[in-house]
């Protein structure tokens, strides 16, 4: 009991400071970081609920982050709307869209599994590259360019930041609502053993392809706010193998199959990664930092950084399991966000 | 009157082997099942195919008077259809009660299962009685993969409750379980079936499978060999000759009949059942005679190494006791391989027979207890410095690379030989040896029949001109002619100078061939002797089939 209170607490603290934080910090290149990182949040969380629960590593994600991106900046084209907070109601469309083609790379991919599969979401991804640069209606290598948000200099990055919130939250409501289903139980019963999950009757093919499409559409609507975010875009951004990799990498770091895991992966790689480009004004430096914190991550914590501190505190709490001082308090209330992420 | 499960002139081939042929099975409804046979027998198979793992080409599947060949699993499921893996398969991240609410709730369509919240309180209560009943409740948040493996064997059991199967499918449940437990499965199962559902069992064990079961059908090669009550069973002879290895074309009858005619060593009296009177006065030898040395029944507790006459023997192993992870799986192990002879290792599954050769290989070290090769011990040495000595290891089928040639396998096995010179010359002689490597040199091995693939892995084998030759299961999977040409090259070998130890699942063929035989029962040698004594001998039908099992008198004296 104690416990749950401390997870909502711990989760209303987090909240109510990414509520807060673009009125305290108006540094636009900060609060642009803020909307890279809420971006790469939703991202890795969305993947998260197809890859980390079904165990299947999809490394093609950005398929749905580019469509989503040309689904928005192609329908603000043709239906002529002109910026604001009009663009913001085509998301959900990207996000359609998303889920759409989500449909039938799911039905070819998911035919093969592990190794196979990965190198089978990354052939599709080469494709979408491909068509985006040579179909006429994308606008080829130049691209689309979008709506220019008419929002002041100084609030800008605002109307995007609270939107990403927005999406942050459906989406990680969704992961929960996942994972708690009997739906999410069968996924992770497909990780464990799928020819067993069969055996019980589990229908693997047609979950398998649902929690892909699921995955597909918070992407394909951060995509949209992305580009809509950016001003343009063009094949090499919209179809970015750094960005199938970049997901991936942060839910690992966090801890692959939770809740917070790829949230807090996202949180801080992201960030960081965006604090070194401008910091550096080098996009290659980071990379390094990259590798490095991820070599780290895979010799010390090798199950992602949530589970191994959980599994850390559960091992330290087991020891000092007579004598609560503050230091077990302080350590239940970790514990308990730890928990929430199960 | 048709039956609750009925499968009909099943066949499934894997390469050139057949793992099931016209193979037919009744299920009765409201009974427990047996399913026994030796290994390789096709037993798993059939599981496979009824619950659409594998897929057939030939022969149908009905349950409950409707087709379901080659539904796919969960169908099969739905259906009232339940399995247990021989490897118990679990989900392991998932906690106990978790594995529990995986399986579906018959059907229960796609937004359902979407939406719906994982255990409801009714569902929670469901699969805690169900843990109650298997007696794990109290494991209930442990994670699967914590789990002992018996309690994983009872977890996997009430997982499949979950959905109330109809008919449970039962693959090995009490393999590698200790004795209490086998109790209480033995006991579940008995619940489960006066609860009105159906079972079939496949199991080793025969004092289970026999006390437990009101029918048993053998499969031997795939095929329904016999059906009947446990007692039927027990008494056909054909389920012995199944076990030890059926007489399977009139040229071995005779041989047989010529051979039980001759004259053997006196068989001394141990402390077990009486040996066989001796048969009749010699008719024509069949074959030169081995020397005959009398067969001892080694008593179970303490066991003085078997004293050596003559030179010493070329492997000489004595008190080993080894196994995997916390259980000993041979237990105080003593025998000799004497240089030139084929000695035929024999005993029922899970006796310990593939893991003592793993042991004499180094891939396996012995807890205690020595193994000497050729004068010198080995039992402290890596696997490549033992194969360095030349003693050499033909495993158990399938071990070639099916994805290279039949050239690059067969030079595989002088990988450890670096003068090229030699290597070329030991192939030349293999190719003389077996023409199959030069002829189908550029094919892919995995395309070759079962038994060209043995004749390559004898080949690759004899790359490194070993001494001792242990060959594990040379003629498994395959049918009776190929294994008269596989007995065939292991005596060819022998008469080549090669030492060769054998162990064979068809303890008949094997031990005729052999002029050295030791019966392994339960991880300790029971039975030593030349390979006629031990094959004669009274009580190694007992030790295939549980109880006393006599084979007709009048056979055995080859009327």
């Amino acid at each position: 009991m104690r416990d749950r209170v401390a997870a909502v607490v711990g989760v209303a603290v987090v909240v109510a400071l990414i509520v807060i934080f673009p009125l305290i910090v108006t540094d636009p290149a900060a609060t642009s970081i803020g909307v890279f990182t809420l971006v790469f949040m939703v991202s890795a969380s969305a993947w998260n609920i197809f890859s980390g629960y079904s165990g299947y590593l999809a490394l093609g994600h950005a398929v749905f982050f580019g469509s989503g991106g040309y689904a928005v900046a192609l329908a603000a084209r043709d239906w002529h709307v002109t910026g604001g907070w009009a663009v913001f109601g085509l998301l959900p469309f990207g996000g359609l869209v998303a889920g759409l083609i989500a449909i039938p790379v799911g039905l070819v991919a998911l035919r093969t599994r592990r190794h196979t599969f990965v190198v089978v979401t990354i052939a599709i991804f080469f494709i979408f590259q491909l068509a985006a640069t040579n179909l006429g209606f994308t606008g080829g290598t130049s691209g689309i360019l979008l709506p220019i948000a008419p929002f002041s200099a100084a609030n800008f990055n605002q109307p995007f930041y609270y939107v990403a919130f927005g999406i942050l939250i459906a989406t990680v409501l969704v992961s929960i609502g996942v994972r708690r289903s009997r739906f999410g139980l069968q996924l992770l019963a497909i990780r464990d053993d799928e020819d067993r999950a069969l055996g019980l009757g589990v229908k693997t093919r047609r979950l398998k392809l649902s929690a892909f499409v699921i995955s597909a559409v918070p992407i394909g609507m951060v995509g949209g706010l992305y580009f809509y975010f950016v001003g343009q875009i063009f094949p090499q951004f919209a179809f970015d193998p750094l960005f199938d990799l970049s997901i991936a990498l942060m839910a690992f770091l966090g801890g692959l199959g939770t809740i917070t895991g790829p949230l807090l992966g996202a949180a801080v790689l992201e960030s960081l990664q965006q604090y070194l480009t401008q910091t550096f004004s080098s996009s290659a430096t980071y990379l390094i930092a990259y590798g490095v914190l991820f070599l780290a991550v895979i010799l010390v914590l090798p199950r992602g950084v949530i589970p191994g501190i959980a599994e850390l505190l559960e091992r330290r709490r087991a020891r000092s399991a007579s004598g609560p001082g503050p230091a077990a308090e302080r350590e239940s209330q970790v514990a308990g966000v730890a928990g929430a992420a199960r | 009157m048709t039956h609750l499960l009925e499968i009909q002139g099943v066949c499934k081939h894997y390469g050139g082997v057949a793992a099931l042929s016209q193979c037919d099975l009744q299920v009765h409804e409201g009974q427990i099942n047996g399913l026994i046979g030796p290994n390789g027998s096709g037993k798993t198979t059939l599981f496979n195919v009824i619950t659409g793992y594998e897929r057939i080409q030939q022969g149908a599947v009905h349950y409950r008077g409707s087709e379901i060949t080659n539904a796919p699993p969960d169908r099969v499921f739905n259906l009232g259809i339940g399995r247990t893996f021989q490897l118990t398969r679990l989900f392991m991240r998932l906690t106990v009660l978790e594995n529990l609410l995986v399986a579906t709730q018959r059907d229960e369509g796609w937004l359902r299962t979407v939406l719906r919240r994982a255990g409801s309180a009714s569902e929670k209560r469901r699969a805690m009685d169900l843990l109650e009943f298997v007696g794990i409740a109290r494991l209930a948040h442990e994670p699967a993969g914590n789990l002992s493996y018996g309690q994983r064997k009872l977890l996997e059991l009430a997982s499949l409750l979950v959905a109330d199967p109809a008919v449970l499918l039962l693959d090995e449940p009490a393999g590698g379980v200790n004795p209490t437990l086998i109790g209480h499965l033995a006991d579940r199962i008995v619940e489960l079936n006066r609860a009105g559902k159906t079972i079939v069992v496949v199991e080793h064990n025969m004092e289970f499978v026999m006390s437990l079961c009101s029918r048993v059908t053998v499969l031997s090669q795939g095929t329904a060999l016999v059906s009947g009550t446990p007692a039927e069973v027990r008494s056909n002879p054909a389920v012995l000759d199944a076990y030890l290895g059926g007489e399977d074309d009139a040229s071995t009858q005779l041989e047989l009949a010529a051979e039980a005619a001759r004259p053997h060593g006196q068989v001394t009296p141990g402390p077990g059942p009486a040996p066989p009177a001796a048969p009749a006065p010699p008719a024509t030898p069949a074959r030169p005679a081995t020397r005959a040395r009398p067969a001892t029944r080694t008593p179970p507790t303490p066991m003085a190494p078997e004293p050596v006459d003559g030179p010493t023997p070329l492997l000489r192993v004595r008190g080993v006791t080894a196994g995997y992870g916390g259980g000993d799986i041979l237990k105080d192990v003593s025998l000799d391989v004497p240089r030139g002879s084929i000695t035929c290792v024999v005993g029922p599954n899970g006796a310990g027979k593939s893991t003592l050769l793993a042991t004499i290989s180094g891939l396996l070290r012995p807890r205690v207890g020595t193994i000497e090769f050729d004068g010198a011990p080995i039992s402290a040495l890596a696997p490549k410095q033992i194969l360095g000595r030349g003693l050499a290891q033909i495993p158990q089928a399938h071990s070639l690379f099916g994805e290279m040639t039949v050239r690059e396998n067969v030079e595989m096995g002088a990988f450890t030989v670096d003068d090229d010179a030699l290597v070329a010359q030991r192939l030349r002689a293999v190719e003389e040896l077996y023409p199959i490597v030069r002829e189908r040199a550029g094919e892919k091995a995995g395309s070759l029949s079962g038994g060209q693939q043995r004749l390559v892995e004898f080949a690759r084998c004899l790359m490194l001109d070993p001494e001792l030759i242990m060959l594990d299961e040379p003629s498994m999977g395959l049918d009776p002619q190929t294994r008269a040409m596989v007995f065939d090259m292991v005596q060819e070998m022998n008469q080549r100078g090669k030492t060769i130890l054998l162990v064979e699942q068809n303890a008949r063929a094997g031990l005729r061939l052999s002029s050295h035989g030791v019966v392994l029962e339960n991880g300790s040698v029971r039975l030593t002797g030349s390979g006629r004594e031990v094959l004669e001998h009274p009580e190694i039908g007992a030790l295939y089939l549980g109880g006393a099992v006599t084979r007709p008198p009048a056979r055995a004296a080859g009327d």
